[in-house]
């Protein structure tokens, strides 16, 4: 697990949480690894052991919208991704997977992990559709909390980060 | 006995649909609300339907509300398999008029355990 904490933490008394104040990374890992065992099989181990992603990377992510805004972003390899939704579809998969069917199947499992993120978070939220595709940038380090892990040897990361710039650090006239 | 599997997800509507039809049921789809009430303005009436709530076009909340509003559907039971799984979308959901309510990640079992509860297994696979 990596959780960033940089400089631009907030401080005390601001109104907006950032997400380590909210969830923590073991939290996120029993969730994706709820997600896993239903969506992805019995057999599938999710193991928190981070690895180096790939340069051909998919991510997929769900954006939350409420008293904490950001994004559950799942990342892997575009050839984990094909492998995982082959695993989603079971024997239903094509012999030849289309680009839609990997990211509709990779778009419900950030679906699936965001909905249980949201879950877990203070208030009341909404959450949109799935996108697939280049994740959304970090906007503020201290707004992160991320968990590497590896699927049968391959890395996959789930980060939920928040989509809002750090507040900024008022100047103090009495230093 | 029929159900609809109505989810924007094709991955999602192919799992609860082999699920469903592994349990004796007829099966069709619908990527949305509008797609689903398609369905039944056809005349095809299922005794089940599996309902999404987050849907482009129609999500699964204002489903049910049409379904609701229609007499000549009142037999049709509805079950939410949603991600949304607060306590308050839940009571949302229910009081909109859905029967029941499962929140993604679910198992096969799950799915099983509710459709036993609401009576609507097929008879050859009744326990």
């Amino acid at each position: 697990m990596t959780v960033f904490e940089t400089a631009e933490r907030r401080r005390v008394g601001d109104a907006r949480p950032v997400i380590t104040e909210l969830i923590d990374g073991t939290t996120v890992q029993s969730i994706a690894e709820e997600a896993w065992i239903s969506l992805v099989g019995e057999e599938e181990v999710l193991v928190p052991l981070p690895a180096e992603l790939p340069a051909d990377v998919l991510s997929s992510w769900v954006d939350v919208v409420g008293p904490w805004t950001g994004s559950v972003v799942l990342t892997a390899g575009r050839q984990t991704a094909e492998e995982l939704t082959r695993a989603l579809l079971r024997e239903s998969a094509p012999e030849v997977l289309e680009e839609e069917d990997v990211v509709d199947a990779f778009g419900e499992i950030a679906n699936v992990v965001g909905g249980s993120v949201k879950a877990a978070l203070p208030g009341q939220s909404a959450l949109s559709l799935p996108s697939v595709g280049t994740s959304p940038e970090v906007r503020n380090t201290a707004d992160v909390c991320r968990i590497d892990l590896t699927w049968r040897g391959e890395p996959v990361s789930i980060s939920v980060q928040g989509a809002l710039p750090a507040l900024p650090v008022p100047h103090d006239p009495h230093p | 006995m029929r159900a609809l599997v109505i989810d924007d997800s094709r991955a999602m509507r192919r799992i609860v649909s082999s699920i469903l039809i592994g349990l004796g049921y007829e099966v069709r789809d619908a990527g949305h609300g509008g797609e689903a009430l398609d369905v039944l303005n056809e005349g095809w009436v299922p005794d089940l339907a599996t309902i999404d709530w987050n849907m482009p076009v129609m999500d699964g909340l204002q489903f049910v509300s049409a379904v609701r509003s229609n007499p000549a559907w009142r037999s049709m039971t509805m079950m939410m398999v949603t991600s949304e799984s607060e306590h308050t979308q839940i009571v949302r959901a229910l009081a909109a008029g859905a029967h029941e309510y499962v929140i993604k990640p679910f198992t096969a079992d799950a799915i099983r355990d509710k459709l036993a509860l609401l009576g609507l297994l097929p008879q050859e696979v009744v326990l």
